[in-house]
């Protein structure tokens, strides 16, 4: 059973199953949005309908092999992503690589795609592009501050760097990390404000002002690529937080359940708040979610 | 003869001849300067061993020259690149002036390195030691700009550190009679405490100067930045590591053994730590790759620094691998910064871009030496960075892997400002004209980025000399519980199996880019960075759409505060001080006679003055 094709097959049946979700998210995603602002908004499906249409569509031009290759390098950082994280608590559904990788590997691997992608921005020669990915990187050197240090955090309290071995501790004590480390939790809750960039830290992207950023110059295939890559990383990112903090998930149902209930804080921490600049979004994310950093790695250490 | 002299007296009488071959013929000049550092290379790993050893005296000292496991492992450090960056040089000289110079220098250089390894006693450590700055020194004012401002700060911080070392050196001379660093080594334990304190602290300030160690690091950003770019990629892979070889034996040889160790250990960390933040900040900023290159180089000595400091096996794996790696990657990228300098004349990110379709192999190897530098998997730098993070973590150093990891973060800023300066942006029509850099530049640059590549999956080719030198330092033996050819492990017990990692990411990689090539990139046609969709409108021809000045202005005003400190104002200050208090003494030696004249009588009256006691 153990062989490679189940595995290959494994991650086929995860990259389907978190398209499908984080697409229907991010399609319900806008319908809250629009409904908190007493608009009608679109079907929770149109996200769907923009994916197929994308897809269908024949690209006329590229700016060369770099921005051809950005897709596929973000594509790499999501899927391994979604391989390293456990989607439900046994295995046994959706295998994946998730004992060859652990946190740091995790940390690192997330920041491949962007950084592929940034080089795939950078070569259409938008002026909009890169000034997106400059405040996509600065950001990024925000909220990992905070994330890293809730990370630590759990880490050094629980003498071990895998997602496995955290989601077993919680299962052993009963207890989610969100109780029994709720610095941590905190802390990598205000950090994940700033990993979906949702505003007001929607900067990079940046509707009416950067023209959508980096993504600008992408149409067609290239641009499904790229949609359906930020609805399998957001898939990706909500399961994590849900092994780390939540016990992980025993069926589907309780995993999109508390994938939801993740997904709701950055969603409706945005829709009240206007956009930050660049500068502000750095300190705020060095201001309070740094403390509870601080305070998480204080506990992990003292209690 | 022993080989091992045969080595040096190759290397000496290779440096003259060099030099003195440019008189004849510029060809014959470069191959005598290849064979003059490729033969003795060859030589060294053919014929000789670790172990071996020859003794000879020099004015009635005891003088041994023989290579351990440790210094084995900079050698591949010195000799690897020392050859690649050779065959780069003779591209990169090529019609350019004082060739001989340059050759005669670089290979001394490589020998004084050599010679670094295979010292056994501190005279001639301090000798070889010696010639290195000197080289280097010439080399830093090669090109005869700003030898004032920059050749006097890498001489002074240079001489400085070498007082300290020949201090140290004198002292311990005193306390065992003799010259032999192992001798220092044995009776380092039983030494009193104020020498225990006293030998590393003089050692360490000798060798933090050419490591680039916070706060001894000023002359760095700018003697790397003025050297000729084929020396840099030498003077910063592999010169910078001789300090972080002398640092390591002191720290595991020597700080080891003291109790009060731990606040050394932890002093050094920290300073390396905040070492490599500083350095990345002010790379950011930097708008020459040059000095960006410098300020990261400094940066990365700091993990480097750090890692050994903290002096758990897996910390200086991780800190003897990241020497390895640094050497590896940051030697292509000033190769690749030399390769642009000499095709367009400048390294300034806001004068030149758009290289990509003009420099596409200079373009590739630096890709994958920035990835390298980031630490992002599959490459080389990853392996290090993982093995810096895990150890900082079992060993409790909760906040310092804090201020690494916003280091290494911040380093993705200056990462791809390197990448998007120079080759990605506007393709303007100034640089329409440049082409690829020679096959004797490009290769070099290639082999060692498919170096980085390989051992970013198989760690232990290079893991396995590193380990063989911690034993000879007296550790045990780390394989299997730390690591194997392709797999790491932490004191956990947690592990990255690298293969597999690999494997998954060409994997995904290749579907993607089929997926996006069938029917994509063949029946598309390119179209220039002019071609764009700027907010709907079409941008006309002579429309400037370049985005380098204040590249990350936003973040830069982050991090203002930080910024406005700068080490090298205090010693400017310091500076200034010394220059009021020499004018000082100007006021009393004014050189007049009559003056000096009235001092003699001064002093014959103070002196009349105590012999009749009026003042008792």
């Amino acid at each position: 059973m153990d062989s490679i094709w189940y595995k290959i097959l494994g991650v086929v049946v995860s990259f389907i199953l978190a398209f499908i979700v984080g697409m229907t998210y991010m399609g319900l995603s806008r319908k809250i949005i629009a409904r908190v602002q007493n608009r009608k908004g679109p079907p929770f499906y149109q996200n769907f309908i923009d994916a197929m249409k994308l897809y269908s569509k024949s690209t006329a031009i590229h700016h060369g092999l770099m921005q051809h290759l950005g897709p596929a390098f973000i594509m790499v950082s999501s899927i391994m992503t979604l391989m390293i994280v456990p989607v439900l608590n046994d295995g046994k559904w959706f295998p994946n690589l998730n004992f060859d990788g652990d946190l740091i590997f995790l940390l690192y691997i997330m920041v491949f795609g962007p950084l592929g992608m940034a080089l795939g921005a950078g070569q259409t020669g938008n002026p909009n592009s890169a000034i997106g990915v400059t405040r996509g990187l600065s950001q990024m050197v925000g909220f990992e501050i905070p994330w890293v240090m809730a990370l630590v955090a759990l880490m050094m309290q629980f003498k071990t760097t895998s997602i496995v071995d955290l989601m077993e501790v919680q299962a052993q004590s009963g207890t989610w990390l969100m109780f029994s480390s709720p610095f941590a939790f905190i802390a990598a809750v205000l950090a994940m404000l700033g990993m979906f960039r949702y505003s007001p830290f929607d900067i990079v992207g940046a509707p009416t002002e950067l023209a959508s950023g980096p993504v600008s110059e992408n149409g067609g295939k290239y641009l499904f690529t790229l949609m359906s890559s930020g609805a399998v990383f957001a898939f990706a990112k909500l399961t994590l937080y849900v092994d780390l903090f939540m016990g992980g998930a025993d069926n589907l149902i309780v995993l999109l359940l508390k994938t939801f209930a993740i997904y709701l804080i950055p969603m409706l921490y945005g829709v009240v708040s206007p956009r930050y600049r660049t500068e502000q979004a750095i300190r705020y994310f060095w201001g309070w979610p740094t403390f509870f950093g601080l305070l998480a790695i204080l506990h992990a250490v003292f209690f | 003869m022993d080989m091992i002299y045969l080595i040096f007296l190759i290397f000496l009488s290779g440096a003259v001849i060099s030099w003195l071959a440019g008189k004849v013929n510029h060809v014959l000049q470069d191959i005598l300067f290849l064979a003059s550092v490729i033969v003795p290379s060859v030589l060294f790993y053919m014929n000789v061993s670790v172990g071996q050893e020859v003794h000879f005296k020099a004015g009635g000292i005891d003088l041994s020259w023989g290579i351990t496991d440790f210094g084995w492992i900079f050698s591949l450090i010195v000799l690897g690149l020392g050859v690649l960056a050779a065959i780069y040089s003779v591209g990169f000289m090529k019609g350019k002036e004082r060739r001989g110079y340059f050759y005669f220098n670089y290979v001394l250089s490589i020998m004084s390195m050599l010679g670094i390894l295979f010292s056994k006693d501190f005279v001639s450590f301090f000798i070889f030691w010696e010639i290195m700055t000197w080289s280097s020194y010439l080399m830093v004012i090669y090109n005869g700009k700003h030898t004032q401002s920059i050749g006097i700060k890498y001489f002074i911080f240079s001489a400085i550190g070498a007082y300290a070392m020949l201090m140290a050196i004198v002292i311990s001379h005193s306390v065992t009679g003799n010259f032999m660093i192992a001798d220092l080594i044995t009776a380092y334990p039983v030494l009193s405490f104020n020498l225990q304190l006293l030998i590393p602290i003089l050692l360490l300030v000798g060798f933090g100067v050419k490591a680039a160690l916070m706060p001894l690091h000023v002359w760095a950003p700018g003697a790397y930045s003025n050297s000729p770019m084929a020396y840099t990629s030498v003077f910063s892979g592999a010169l910078s590591k001789m300090g972080v070889y002398g640092l390591s034996i002191v720290m595991l040889s020597m700080i080891s053994h003291l109790p009060e160790g731990f606040w050394f250990r932890e002093v050094l960390a920290w300073m390396g730590a905040i070492t490599a933040a500083i350095g990345t900040l002010w790379a950011v900023k930097q708008d020459d790759a040059k000095k960006l290159l410098a300020y990261s180089s400094v940066a990365q000595l700091g993990y480097i620094v750090t890692g050994i400091a903290i002096g758990t096996e897996l910390s200086i794996l991780a800190g003897l691998f990241l020497a390895v790696m640094h050497a590896i990657f940051k030697s292509t990228l000033f190769m690749a910064v030399g390769a642009i300098e000499r095709q367009t004349g400048t390294t300034n990110f806001t004068e030149v871009t758009g290289l990509i379709r003009k420099m596409p192999w200079t373009f590739l190897a630096s890709l994958m030496s920035i990835i390298a530098l980031a630490g992002i998997p599959p490459l080389g730098g990853f392996v290090g960075k993982w093995m810096l993070y895990e150890s900082l973590i079992t060993s409790d150093h909760y906040m310092l892997i804090i201020l690494v990891f916003f280091s290494s973060t911040a380093a993705f800023l200056y990462c791809y400002k390197f990448l998007f300066g120079f080759f990605l942006g506007q393709e303007e029509k100034e640089w329409a004209h440049v082409k690829e850099a020679p096959v004797l530049m490009v290769i070099p640059m290639l082999v060692l980025a498919g170096l980085s590549f390989v051992l970013g999956t198989f760690p232990g080719l290079i893991l396995k000399p590193i380990d063989a030198g911690m034993q000879a330092l007296g550790f045990a033996p780390t394989n299997q519980h730390l690591w194997d050819t392709s797999i790491l492990f932490n004191s956990w017990g947690n592990q990255v199996a690298l293969q597999p990692i690999l494997y998954a990411i060409l994997g995904i990689f290749v579907v993607f880019t089929i997926f996006l090539t069938i029917k994509g990139y063949k029946n598309t046609r390119y179209v220039t960075t002019k071609d764009i969709s700027s907010s709907g409108e079409v941008p006309k021809e002579h429309e400037n759409l370049t985005f380098s000045i204040n590249f990350f202005q936003p973040f830069m005003r982050a991090v203002e505060p930080v910024m406005r400190r700068q080490i090298d104002k205090y010693y400017n200050g310091f500076a200034n001080g010394l220059e009021a208090l020499f004018d000082f003494t100007r006021k009393i030696y004014t050189g007049n006679g009559q003056t000096y004249a009235i001092y003699v009588i001064l002093f014959l009256i103070i002196m009349l003055l105590i012999k009749n006691n009026v003042f008792g």
